[in-house]
């Protein structure tokens, strides 16, 4: 059996000298290359490349209304620290038998104070009981001494029992104190 | 056979096709580039993002926490503005009592308890006392009980138990 002459040569045709088969061969072989890169490498980056962008400017947009959600709120905390700066004062100060001696020598002749107890109050703060005897001329004295209060440097209250008992010259007073402060 | 022109060289690319691969070529690093390049910046943003992820979320804990430390401070304000008031209430219903003692009644004792008054003092007579002082004591508490006690002049020392019963 003969085996058929099978033999391809590419017709060559030439224009001004210039192959025009193998060049538009060419030609097909680069726009095939070119679709190749572009459906395969290209396209995927730039889609990757334009997700990823989108992302980052939204992100960098969070940020910026993070960053100043958080300024915000540090300028109305600062402000709130500012207004409240003698209450905060207030709650971190010690019961100081002595100064509150002093501060209430204006208003009676304390006699003895007393630490009766000390409790937990609502989690943060520390309720800290005294009985305080004293002699004070007249009520006025101790209504004087209870507006005063407001402006000691610690958080007092006045509290029962409180016992009046008049003398010749003078009135005993005993009563409770609580002072609060932080835990 | 004899040629009047010399033999040239016959390349082994020819010209043309040289010219082509070149293109081809170059064409194929500016893919190859482009590509690269778009990855570096996919890949940079991506860190970016990972950046600002984390700055958000420290800075979502930060204002948590100012959130907390905010809510403290409105804690303390109520406490301390809480104290106050009381303080003043409770000098004003001692003003209050006290201003309720009618002159000719004159106290020796008086003691405020949170839901208990104990009133000790002396009164020229039982009427006076039932007339001037107990009504408003009466309007004020739940339960009152007087114990009158004759002095060697007349006058009576009493006491007067008056309470307040809890809403239950």
């Amino acid at each position: 059996m003969k085996k058929p002459n099978i033999s391809f040569k590419l017709p060559k045709i030439k224009i001004y000298g210039i192959d025009v088969v193998k060049n538009f061969l060419f030609f097909a072989f680069f726009i095939i290359l070119t679709l190749f890169f572009i459906a395969l490498i290209i396209s995927p980056a730039v889609h990757a490349f334009k997700s990823s962008k989108k992302d980052y400017y939204q992100t960098k947009y969070t940020l910026q209304i993070t960053t100043n959600q958080y300024k915000k709120k540090l300028t109305e905390l600062k402000k709130l620290q500012n207004s409240n700066r003698k209450i905060l004062n207030a709650l971190k100060k010690d019961f100081n038998k002595n100064n509150f001696k002093l501060f209430a020598s204006k208003y009676m002749n304390v006699l003895s104070i007393k630490e009766v107890n000390s409790t937990v109050y609502k989690k943060n703060f520390l309720k800290t009981t005294y009985i305080m005897t004293s002699k004070i001329k007249s009520p006025k004295n101790f209504y004087d001494f209870i507006s005063a209060l407001k402006n000691y440097k610690s958080v007092l209250r006045v509290y029962f029992p409180i016992d009046f008992i008049k003398n010749k010259e003078n009135i005993k007073l005993t009563l409770k104190l609580e002072h609060y402060k932080l835990k | 056979m004899y040629s009047f022109t010399t033999p040239k060289p016959k390349p082994l690319i020819k010209e043309d096709t040289k010219l082509w691969l070149i293109f081809i070529g170059i064409s194929i690093i500016l893919y190859i580039s482009f590509t690269l390049f778009l990855e570096i910046k996919t890949v940079l943003y991506n860190k970016d993002i990972n950046s600002f992820n984390k700055e958000i979320v420290t800075l979502k804990q930060k204002i948590a926490k100012l959130d907390s430390q905010k809510q403290f401070i409105y804690k303390q304000k109520t406490l301390y503005e809480d104290v106050m008031v009381k303080n003043s209430l409770m000098k004003d219903s001692i003003k209050n009592l006290l201003d309720l003692i009618p002159d000719p009644i004159t106290l020796s004792r008086i003691s405020f308890d949170k839901n208990k008054l104990i009133i000790y003092g002396i009164t020229p007579t039982q009427e006076i006392y039932n007339m001037l002082m107990l009504p408003p004591l009466e309007s004020i508490f739940t339960e009152t009980k007087t114990y009158f006690y004759q002095m060697n002049n007349g006058w009576y020392t009493f006491k007067s138990e008056n309470y307040l019963k809890e809403k239950q």
